[in-house]
């Protein structure tokens, strides 16, 4: 690659702040995912509840879902898109300190969020569980990271805005949008920790989805989209494999998401309209997420052989895959009928972490072994390692998502059979015994992806100790990719 | 799609140009068209999106009489007073026509029916009429019942009655049965160490295991059996100690033990002991009433099926 002259990139870049936003990645990473095989453990062992409301299910629930989302990926997204943006940019990081700012409201928000839900603080709105005071904090940082991203694309050297840049900024205004309303409400008195949500009944409810799903949509798929676009061609040296695909799936994915949410309340109190209108529209949505996906994979052609030779691209072709398996499993589960039998069982669960484990977690992580030996100005310690963290993370998804697949499914199925009599043929504790199996494996799965990331966590605490040790280090990038 | 700042680039792999725009050094792109596939993919996707919204109620309109579009399709069902309805595609009427018309729903209708109409007796007689009522019955309790009763109804030993053994604290009858579901029911024993000596705890418990045979205390037992018949045991549990249904007092004299754990143990000591526990501390416990959370069919299932499990 070209970008051989490191000194003076130190002084082009704040590279600082990905730093930190890096670090923080792992460390949430490893919160929020050992929480989540914790809890996924208490409902394969439930003796591990101990009894301790603090520690029940229900207040780590939440601690895990933030964890993930907002420590894991919102850290691993404001890392690589201020990463991203500066380098497409060709310009440093617009409001010098602001972006500090955002780097500890951020992370204060989630700190303060998270001991508050285990203590029992909550407004009950899953994905945007932090009561009053936390959300105007994250309002603040978020606006804040919106005005830094527009002034720093506002300074780019390039007549044009790559195309990780739209995604991103799509991202960050969507959110914005999303955050604000969803979240409003009436405090109880300016001292108080309780809230009440400015809508009631089944307004509430659709207004809680649509912010639910297009945390989904905006947060978990357009930003990593955006990631994909820069880490997937920069990785294996080629370029992107359309421009206009990637116009024509932009936009539409971005048109299309905000319509689909009512699709988590189907079969519930809710006009009929409101369902059909989200099951439609969930099912147009197919073809613009795949479109990132062939754009990703397709970028590769000419340069297949990187498959085998670079662990790096394995994670982001692999996560390119899960992506296209949940975006066609989606839609699939939106349709009424299909979601007669998929709603509240595990298959949802299941769904959800092919694309959070599969989707968004590799692609992170793919880009995150990409940009730290750039970012310390090393190699990697160890390129083995990588390859045990992919095989460790992969094993480990498709453990997950086939149990779930199993318990989900064969729960459906048995909550709808029928004897002869026309009798349920099951009651539903027999539905849960017949779950206990497929709940140990999903909890090993958790436990081998979590494996894998306290290798990766022991990978970069030595590239960076070893990054440290010697100052005068290579100054070109000599990792199995470039 | 010609760049001001960069040239085209022909691939030498695929041939493919590039549109000209580089970032970042190398990132670049290529001018390859939509994949057709990929086009015709969501040329039909959005087909049936149409299609979808033309059949079912699918966007609201305030120009509309019902406030949305109300689809081409139609379902037919009898509303309660009896008449045929036909209307847009709607859950609510969706849910009646199926339970109308579905196969099992209409054979599971008729055995309930079938079911309330029959007294006990004859059902128990009835191989079919059992079955079902097995079948039913299992899916019932196992959702309102077996969180305490256990799965089997077998109960928990000091917290919950045991149903199928030939013990029935408040009667045995189905009409008792149906009562004690319908109602509800709530047990109390006083406690006793307030009242009773230390010593005539003791005693009085050495007496209650001799009516099972389980105490060979002869001073105690004569001691405990005065103060049975004096000190408040005999109002509730009867001079006969056999218990009586209108306070679901317990039956002392057979071997069936609800609360203290004296068939767990061998060890004459433990059996004193869980004895000695239930008179001192006494006893509180309630089982709610069913009568507004299930339909009178489904409690004349719910007892029938009781009280099968308790024959068997």
């Amino acid at each position: 690659m070209a970008h051989s002259a490191a000194a003076p990139q130190v002084e082009q870049y704040n590279y600082d702040i990905v730093k930190k936003f890096a670090i923080m990645t792992i460390v949430w990473g490893i919160v929020g995912m050992t929480t989540g095989v914790y809890i996924a453990s208490e409902l394969a062992w439930p003796v591990l509840n101990f009894d301790i409301a603090q520690i029940t299910f229900g207040r780590l629930r939440p601690l895990h879902t933030s964890g993930v989302i907002f420590g894991f990926g919102g850290n691993a997204l404001f890392a690589t898109s201020f990463y991203i943006v500066q380098r497409t940019s060709q310009a440093r990081l617009w409001g010098g300190g602001l972006a500090e700012f955002c780097f500890w409201g951020w992370n204060a928000a989630l700190i303060i969020a998270g001991i508050g839900y285990l203590i029992g603080i909550t407004q009950a709105r899953e994905y945007a569980e932090p009561e009053w005071y936390v959300d105007l904090l994250i309002a603040i940082v978020w606006v804040t990271y919106f005005i830094i991203y527009v002034g720093t694309i506002a300074r780019r050297s390039q007549p044009h805005i790559y195309v990780a840049n739209w995604f991103f900024i799509a991202f960050i205004l969507a959110v914005a949008l999303l955050h604000i309303f969803n979240n409003l409400a009436v405090p109880l008195s300016f001292t108080s920790t309780k809230s009440y949500s400015l809508f009631s009944g089944a307004q509430d409810a659709m207004t809680q989805w649509w912010y639910g799903h297009n945390a989904v949509g905006f947060f978990l798929t357009a930003a990593f989209l955006g990631m994909m676009y820069y880490f997937v061609p920069k990785q294996a040296g080629r370029p992107v494999y359309s421009y206009r695909l990637s116009i024509v799936h932009f936009w539409a994915l971005s048109f299309m998401y905000m319509w689909v949410g009512t699709h988590h309340l189907h079969w519930t109190a809710i006009p009929d309209w409101t369902s059909s209108l989200a099951a439609a529209f969930s099912i147009l949505l197919l073809m613009p997420s795949w479109g990132g996906m062939i754009n990703g994979i397709m970028t590769l052609s000419g340069a297949w052989d990187k498959l085998r030779t670079d662990p790096i691209m394995m994670f982001l072709i692999t996560s390119l895959s899960f992506y296209g398996m949940s975006t066609f499993e989606g839609p699939m589960m939106a349709l009424k009928s299909v979601n007669a039998l998929s709603h509240y069982t595990d298959w949802t669960v299941g769904h959800v972490h092919s694309g959070a484990l599969g989707w968004v977690a590799m692609v992170s992580i793919g880009s995150l072994y990409h940009m730290m030996p750039r970012l310390w100005n090393t190699t990697m310690y160890s390129i083995s390692l990588i390859y045990v963290h992919f095989f460790l993370a992969t094993i480990g998804i498709l453990l997950y998502i086939t149990a779930l697949w199993v318990s989900g499914i064969g729960q459906g199925l048995m909550l709808r059979a029928f004897d002869n009599f026309g009798n349920l043929k099951y009651s539903f504790i027999e539905t849960v015994i017949f779950m206990e199996g497929p709940l140990i494996a999903r909890a090993v799965g958790g436990m081998f992806f979590v494996t894998g990331m306290l290798f990766m966590a022991y990978n970069m605490w030595m590239t960076i100790i070893l990054a440290k040790s010697r100052p005068e280090s290579g100054s070109s990038v000599a990792i199995a990719s470039t | 799609m010609a760049d001001q700042d960069g040239k085209k680039i022909k691939d030498p792999l695929t041939g493919v140009e590039t549109t000209g725009h580089v970032w970042d050094d190398n990132i670049r792109e290529f001018d390859n068209p939509l994949p057709r596939w990929w086009l015709w993919a969501f040329y039909m996707s959005v087909i049936f999106t149409l299609w979808y919204w033309v059949v079912y109620p699918a966007w609201p309109s305030g120009l509309l009489e019902k406030g949305y579009t109300l689809g081409t399709k139609t379902i037919t069902y009898d509303s309660d007073a009896g008449e045929t309805k036909t209307t847009h595609w709607n859950t609510r009427a969706l849910l009646a026509h199926q339970m109308q018309t579905n196969k099992s729903e209409l054979i599971r209708q008729k055995m309930v029916k079938e079911i309330a109409e029959t007294p006990f007796d004859t059902i128990a007689a009835d191989p079919q009429q059992s079955k079902f009522v097995l079948a039913y019955g299992k899916s019932i309790f196992g959702d309102y019942c077996a969180a305490c009763h256990q799965r089997g109804g077998q109960g928990v030993i000091g917290h919950y009655p045991n149903l199928i053994d030939d013990a029935w604290l408040w009667g045995s009858d189905v009409s008792d049965i149906e009562t004690s579901i319908r109602k509800g029911r709530k047990g109390n024993m006083p406690a006793h160490k307030g009242s009773l000596t230390a010593d005539e705890i003791e005693q009085a418990a050495h007496y209650v295991l001799s009516l099972s045979k389980q105490s060979s205390d002869v001073v105690a037992i004569e001691k405990g059996k005065a103060i049975f018949n004096t000190k408040g045991c005999s109002g509730c549990h009867m001079p006969t100690a056999m218990g009586m249904k209108a306070l679901g007092s317990a039956n002392l004299t057979d071997h069936i033990w609800t609360q203290a754990d004296v068939n767990g143990t061998d060890d004459a000591g433990k059996k004193l002991a869980a004895v000695k526990q239930v008179i001192t501390e006494g006893i509180q416990r309630e089982m709610p009433a069913w009568e507004s959370r299930l339909k009178d069919d489904e409690i004349k299932i719910l007892v029938s099926y009781i009280k099968l499990l308790s024959q068997n």
